[in-house]
């Protein structure tokens, strides 16, 4: 007890003392209490035959039942298997983009050209998705989209490319890419300002190539922030950009487009089985959950970097 | 082996210039040191030496050629950073070949040459490890270890152990001389540690807002220094400095401060006809007497503060309203000191400068 009275006098000190770094954590507390944690008490719809009329306390429990019925169901299936190769291919293809844009800028010598290139690459990620949709959907449009209009040029009929499933997926990661590429480089040209300038100037002196600084200090030194944000990308590979799908799929592109949190969005708040959806998403965030874990696992035990 | 040589070289960075016209000729296998205050200009030097910064004007030669615009790694020196410059995801043994690799060197003759410079510098063990596992004198060890590999014709040193503690700087510049001895190449060190600078080098180059003050073997710049910069840079603690007349007497020379006066030796420069010409008295701590001399008159002062070194002590006080500080024996035991009325000025060790130029009276240098 005197061990407790000592830890609470303690706490009560220190929070007086700092009060206001705990001031500031507030509202991040906040959120997270209100849209991260509050929600997870209605998780426990996921194992009960919910019905809004009764409520969560009164519907009845039916244990791993919408869990059968999701993996017996052949959409929810393939809303798995899309949603791990769209976001497999975007990491395979997106992940090392804003690295290689990074490592451009940061070879760039002339200071306005740097600035003026940074600052066009950024741009596309202030654009709301919405938009980013309109620009996709006029760009790709059959009959007046600037992608047909050229291929007319060389001679190729236009493609309805929005309502092919082959082309879905590089037309959305594609997308991705352009609009998150730029943005995502800023961190890795922190980590890149934070190399330490006589690194540079001890090789320039020993006679290493710009080329060869780049391989051999400028990517090894920048390897940590690579690997967190390995990790991070890693544990969001369900959550694939759910408004830009949405807005980009129709019924003839869902056999390579829908994906969990579309299938989610569909039974639930489309089709009001709100149990199913949850036992959907509950399904989304535990592989999201073992991902991480297990990304940072590795990447701790064979770099020493890790997220925590 | 290969000297450098700075032929008035000049550095600007924009229309501001930092380093003026400065002419210096390091012979092959002299260690030279550059010492002087910060944003003095040496480090410029030494990079431009390096081939880091280019020259905006002058000529630069090393080895006696010409290499104003030889790109760094043609120019065949080895650089020491501060920071030590170590890449953090290599191990010591890659640290020191990394120069070697990028010049495409056989493997053998890379293991060849990193175990023999490790046996050197006693790094043998530690080519598995990574630098952050590493002290401080180690790191610095393996920054040597990775100039030395390379056989360069010079060796740039930019302040090289001003990140390692008072004990282990003391340690590693001993090494740094016995290596110097040993490889006999041709260096530059770079420092604002006066002590570094005394202690390193074959000759001192001070310098001060991008000139040089006074080059020097570390006894000539001790014993000669040709104005009060370097006079009240090199020797620690500084040289103390009394704002004095010439007062002349039956053609002999006094000066005079204060209620005092002091007989100064014969002066070329002064000649006799200098009465009233404004001087400034160079008198090194060491120098003064806490002991009566027949000789000199005792000069009363208050002490302000005693710092115990051990077998010397550091007396502070004002003279003039300027800080006066003396050395003197403490004989095991500062009572002595404490009690201390006047001090002495030991006669012939007073330096005497122009007071309008700085520059020394009767320097053989400013003749």
């Amino acid at each position: 007890m005197n061990d407790f009275q000592n830890k609470v006098g303690w706490f009560y000190r220190h929070v007086k003392r700092e009060w206001q770094i705990y001031l500031m954590l507030v509202p991040t507390v906040l959120w997270f209490i209100l849209f991260l944690y509050k929600p997870m008490y209605g998780l426990q719809i996921a194992f009960k035959d919910y019905s809004i009329f009764r409520g969560i306390e009164a519907s009845p429990w039916v244990g791993l039942e919408h869990f059968y019925t999701l993996f017996s169901s052949d959409q929810f299936i393939r809303a798995i298997w899309n949603t791990l190769i769209i976001s497999l291919l975007s990491l395979v293809f997106g992940f090392p983009v804003p690295i290689i844009l990074a490592l451009m800028f940061n070879e760039i010598l002339n200071q306005k050209f740097k600035k003026a290139a940074q600052t066009i690459v950024y741009l596309p990620h202030f654009i709301s998705t919405v938009i980013i949709a309109g620009i996709v959907i006029t760009a790709f449009s059959p009959s007046s989209g600037i992608v047909n209009l050229l291929l007319s040029k060389i001679g190729i009929d236009p493609i309805y490319f929005l309502t092919k499933p082959e082309w879905f997926r590089p037309i959305f990661i594609g997308s991705g890419i352009w609009q998150e590429a730029g943005f995502s480089s800023i961190v890795f040209l922190a980590a890149m300002a934070g190399v330490n300038p006589s690194l540079y100037e001890s090789a320039v002196v020993d006679g290493a190539s710009r080329w060869q600084m780049m391989w051999k200090i400028t990517i090894p030194c920048i390897l940590p922030t690579i690997l967190i944000m390995l990790i991070i990308k890693i544990g969001n590979l369900l959550e694939v950009g759910f408004e830009l799908i949405i807005l980009l799929y129709q019924p003839a592109t869902y056999e390579t487009a829908d994906v969990i949190s579309t299938y989610i969005y569909r039974q639930g708040l489309v089709g009001a089985q709100y149990d199913l959806a949850a036992a959907a998403g509950l399904f989304n965030a535990v592989v999201a959950f073992i991902l991480v874990m297990t990304a940072n696992t590795i990447s701790r035990r064979y770099s020493r970097t890790s997220l925590w | 082996m290969s000297g450098v040589k700075l032929e008035k070289i000049v550095k600007c960075y924009g229309d501001i210039e930092v380093v003026h016209g400065i002419d210096l000729e390091v012979a092959p296998q002299e260690f030279v040191v550059l010492v002087g205050p910060s944003g003095c200009g040496k480090s410029t030097t030494l990079r431009m030496v390096a081939g880091l910064e280019e020259i905006t004007t002058g000529d630069l030669t090393i080895d006696g050629r010409h290499v104003n615009h030889v790109a760094p790694k043609d120019r065949d020196v080895a650089m020491v950073f501060q920071n030590y410059a170590l890449y953090p995801h290599l191990n010591v043994g890659e640290n020191m070949a990394f120069g070697l690799r990028i010049r495409k060197e056989s493997k053998e003759n890379i293991e060849k040459q990193v175990s023999e410079v490790a046996e050197i510098l006693g790094l043998t063990e530690y080519l598995e490890r990574c630098p952050a596992d590493l002290s401080g004198g180690q790191r610095q060890r393996v920054a040597m270890g990775r100039a030395i590999v390379r056989h360069p014709k010079v060796f740039l040193f930019d302040e090289p152990l001003s990140n390692l503690d008072a004990k282990l700087r003391t340690q590693m510049r001993a090494e740094i001389k016995r290596l110097h001895k040993r490889l006999g190449v041709t260096s530059i060190y770079v420092t604002h540690d006066q002590v570094e600078a005394m202690t390193l080098a074959d000759r001192i180059v001070v310098m001060c807002d991008g000139r040089i003050e006074q080059v020097g073997t570390p006894m000539q710049l001790f014993n000669h220094p040709n104005n009060i910069f370097v006079a009240s840079f090199i020797g620690s603690p500084p040289m103390n400095q009394i704002e004095a007349e010439i007062d002349v007497q039956d053609g002999k020379l006094f000066a005079k401060f204060g209620e005092h006066s002091l007989r100064l030796s014969d002066s070329k420069e002064l000649g006799t006809d200098c009465q009233g010409h404004k001087v400034v008295l160079g008198i090194r701590p060491e120098h003064i007497m806490t002991e009566a001399d027949a000789e000199s008159s005792p000069i009363p002062f208050d002490i302000d503060l005693i710092e115990t070194l051990g077998s010397e002590a550091l007396i502070h006080s004002e003279f003039m309203g300027k800080p006066f500080v003396v050395k003197a024996e403490t004989h095991g035991d500062i009572k002595h000191l404490e009690e201390l009325k006047a001090f002495h000025f030991k006669p012939g060790m007073i330096k005497v400068f122009d007071a309008e130029t700085g520059n020394a009276i009767d320097h053989p240098d400013n003749a």
